[in-house]
């Protein structure tokens, strides 16, 4: 079964291979003997939720980590360095990962940016002339026309993304590495990312393609492979697979049937989403919130689910569409008058957005409210203590004092406090954007149940998630966010997570 | 139970260390001031005396009012450089104000609220319209001496007999006022630091502005009122500085900004924001300050008092920075 289509064609030249792989970490086994090839010129689509172990496959190929046991092998030599020179020994062999996190210089032009640290020199000095000559050239290989002499600032993601392949392509790659490339950027835009990479494989390079948007590996892949729970599960034929035959590759048959939920949900609608449109990402977004209810949202990095929730609170402004609390429309929100209209808000990236490190649990907790822990404008130790103490005790935050720096706390016990500072602000609607992203498994189920507790008190929840199987544990209802709507509704107990995946997943 | 009390335990210890750093700061000044008297006292004549050391809290309150508000806006994030042109331009126009025959409580008044105002320019500049907080004061700080010397030729105003203001200058059972109104003030500012919404939100802005916003703080509004605070205290000096010469004077308080923001630094308050006390900052501004008096006394030519001063400040963020660095070093071991 394995490797079945990869073994079709018969003059493969396999450029990286990994045979019998395992890496365990403390407490994960991220690989579990792997093995995994890739050949000129193919597009090799990498598939597998979250910790599935795509990262970890990709580490050994760029020598960012040694394998415990098992070999890895770029064009056909094997990598024996170790440390930081291994490394510099795959990247020297060939290997160029473009990462989700783009790394251009704003400020300066295209060709600086594409030569960027060993910019073509004459006698010392920078010659702009060959440089923009090779730079039109290697934009030309991907479609892009642009003066090489413009800056980088105005560019659109996509073509910031194509340009970050146009650099990796003037090192002469043997073996390039996409991690969702088109993962910020609209459909249109992902379009010309798809031609730029089916451009590259024409070149005789191998490409992988890590990605969970079906329709585009359909039209650039020819096989895929699926991680689960750090093994290769199978790599199938694209053209022959059918979406709902990966989806339980990617999620395996163990997917654990929910325990009925003992759904709070009244009939009273506490908020209302009507026709909401924001270019690129949102088109039309419409759907109603009741009161005591847990919405999950479900869809891939990128679908808009962030933006989503930000133009509902006020955060961004939306370009259509209305917004309604209890029935009565909010017109333009605004962030701190949906906070007064009882809204909470917690971030997905709770280190950058969501805690203040240096500060004590204390006030990262009573920050949306200060009013309640003070007399008279002065604040009260005394209350400040027992308001964090109350939000500890209901939400199991593991702290050894009130004022302990939240930045010394585990990341589950973060995201609590953060979750926390809203039950203090006693907000009735709470939007969570990945709140249970980075947080270990006894804390993820901790949330749940905190979740679960506050809609049985009558507040409506939000609950955005990439990770499928945790939707049926907490959400009373699920929606899908795929080409800037809602698609597919799910309603407890009849959450079924390969058919929510299907959706999000699923082509046009 | 037993994993609470697991996860208790490094927890705590982390802590206490963590309070330690904290303190370490401060003690290291401490003990910084205490080699600085034991120094000048034994090498410079005249430095111990009765009249030398209230020279002394009369110096450092002409650095120390402004550093009070200036810590707060470093602990925010931002910065102020316009506080010496702001202390002279506000002498200026109080002597005006008196010389046109306003009340002198009232021109009091209105000093305070002219140095509000202006400097909340920089403030709206900086949370309105995005103009980095250094560019904003820069600004204001060429603006405003330039227009105090303008208006005077560069000539002192002088204001005449004014009980009120002579009364300014005139010691308290031996203390000047000036550094009476230092010391209140930096009860004030010590207690809205710690024990208000609005202290305890500046260091919010400044160890994290996204979670500060997002969790509801008014971010903009409390940016605007930080340096209106710092315009406020920069005419209280100003106002001191009128009565100590009689006179507005527009080139007065030269290159005080600079000794505001190395007291706030040598305090062991972050430029990055964040992180900083009232407490470092009033012992920086005395070793800003003793320096500064003990170089004098030494008779150390004053070109080369400079070089010393800098070399000083360098060196003790310096010591601190990697004391800092070792806390956090051994916190994490």
């Amino acid at each position: 079964m394995m490797n079945t289509a990869a073994s079709q064609s018969p003059e493969r030249t396999i450029i990286a291979s990994i045979d019998g792989c395992t890496k365990r970490y403390p407490g994960v086994l991220a690989l579990d003997n792997a093995s995994f090839d890739v050949a000129a010129g193919e597009v090799r689509a990498l598939l597998g939720k979250n910790g599935a172990g795509k990262s970890t496959l990709i580490r050994m190929l760029t020598g960012a980590e040694v394998p415990d046991t098992g070999t890895v092998r770029i064009g056909g030599e094997e990598l024996t360095q170790s440390g930081s020179a291994r490394a510099q020994e795959a990247f020297s062999k060939g290997v160029r990962v473009v990462y989700q996190e783009l790394s251009l210089v704003p400020g300066m032009t295209l060709a600086e940016n594409l030569f960027l640290g060993r910019w073509p020199r004459k006698a010392g000095i920078l010659s702009y002339a060959e440089m923009e000559t090779q730079a039109q050239e290697a934009m030309a290989r991907l479609g892009l026309d642009l003066p090489p002499s413009r800056l980088v600032t105005g560019l659109s993601p996509a073509e910031r993304q194509l340009l970050e392949i146009a650099r990796v392509l003037l090192g002469k790659p043997r073996l390039v590495i996409l991690d969702e490339p088109t993962s910020s950027l609209a459909a249109a835009e992902a379009e010309k990312v798809m031609t730029a990479v089916k451009r590259v494989a024409s070149e005789g390079i191998a490409v992988i393609y890590v990605s969970h948007r079906m329709n585009e590996i359909r039209r650039i892949s020819q096989s895929a492979t699926v991680m689960r729970d750090g093994r290769i599960i199978d790599t199938v034929d694209v053209a022959g697979a059918d979406t709902r035959e990966i989806v339980r590759l990617m999620l395996g048959s163990e997917a654990a049937q929910a325990a009925k939920l003992e759904t709070k949900t009244r009939e009273s609608v506490v908020l209302e989403v009507a026709q909401l449109a924001l270019a690129p990402k949102l088109s039309s977004i419409s759907f109603k919130l009741r009161q005591g209810e847990v919405l999950g949202i479900a869809g891939l990095l990128g679908s808009g689910r962030t933006e989503l929730l930000q133009a509902i609170m006020g955060v961004t402004s939306f370009d259509r569409g209305t917004v309604s609390v209890d029935g009565k429309p909010v017109g333009r929100p605004n962030y701190r008058r949906m906070l007064d209209a009882g809204f909470g808000y917690t971030p997905e990236s709770r280190k950058e957005e969501g805690i203040v490190p240096l500060l004590g649990v204390d006030e990262n907790t009573v920050s949306t409210n200060f009013f309640t822990v003070s007399s008279y404008g002065v604040l009260s130790a005394r209350r400040m203590a027992d308001a964090t103490r109350r939000v500890i005790q209901r939400l199991h935050v593991k702290t050894a004092e009130t004022d302990t720096p939240i930045g010394t706390l585990s990341g589950g016990n973060q995201q609590k406090v953060v979750i926390g500072r809203w039950v203090h602000a006693n907000s009735r609607i709470l939007l969570l954007d990945e709140p249970t992203r980075g947080v270990d498994v006894e804390a993820k189920a901790q949330i749940y149940a905190i979740i679960r507790q506050l809609a049985a008190e009558g507040r409506s929840i939000i609950f955005v998630s990439s990770e499928i199987e945790e939707l049926p544990l907490v959400c009373d209802r699920v929606v899908v966010l795929r080409e800037g709507t809602l698609k597919e509704e799910f309603t407890s107990p009849d959450i079924d997570q390969d058919a929510v995946m299907a959706a999000c997943i699923v082509g046009h | 139970m037993s994993m609470e009390q697991a996860a208790k335990t490094p927890a705590s210890a982390q802590r206490r260390r963590g309070g330690f750093t904290q303190h370490m700061n401060e003690i290291s000044l401490f003990v910084a001031i205490a080699v600085l008297y034991i120094v000048f006292t034994a090498t410079a004549g005249g430095f111990m005396t009765f009249n030398n050391q209230i020279n002394i809290l009369r110096d450092a309150a002409t650095i120390g009012i402004a550093a009070w508000a200036a810590t707060l806006i470093i602990i925010s994030g931002e910065i102020d450089v316009s506080v010496g042109p702001m202390v002279a331009f506000i002498s200026v126009a109080l002597a005006y104000l008196l010389q046109w025959g306003v009340p002198t409580p009232i021109a009091f008044v209105f000093a305070i609220a002219i140095g509000a105002a202006l400097a909340s320019i920089a403030g709206i500049l900086r949370a309105y319209f995005d103009v980095p907080s250094f560019v904003a004061t820069l600004g204001l700080w060429s603006a405003l001496r330039g227009t105090a010397l303008f208006v005077t030729d560069a000539l002192p105003v002088s204001i005449g007999r004014n009980d009120i203001v002579d009364m300014l200058d005139r010691p308290v059972l031996g203390v000047p006022p000036a550094a009476i109104i230092m010391l209140a003030l930096f009860a004030v500012f010590a207690f809205v630091s710690r024990k208000t919404a609005f202290g305890r939100s500046v260091f919010a802005i400044g160890g994290n502005p996204h979670a500060a916003f997002l969790s509801g703080i008014n971010v903009s509004r409390i940016r605007v009122a930080l340096f209106a605070i710092a315009g406020a205290m920069a005419a209280v000096s100003g106002i001191l500085l009128l009565s100590r010469l009689g006179s507005g004077n527009a080139t007065a308080a030269s290159g005080l900004e600079f000794d505001v923001i190395a007291a706030v630094v040598v305090g062991g308050t972050a430029l990055s924001g964040g992180r900083g006390s009232m407490l470092g900052t009033l012992l920086g501004v005395l070793v800003i300050t003793l320096i500064g008096n003990g170089l004098v006394l030494l008779g150390i030519n004053p070109f080369f008092q400079q070089v010393v001063r800098g070399l000083i400040i360098v060196i003790a963020v310096l010591a601190n920075i990697q004391a800092i660095k070792r806390g956090a070093a051994r916190n994490k071991g």
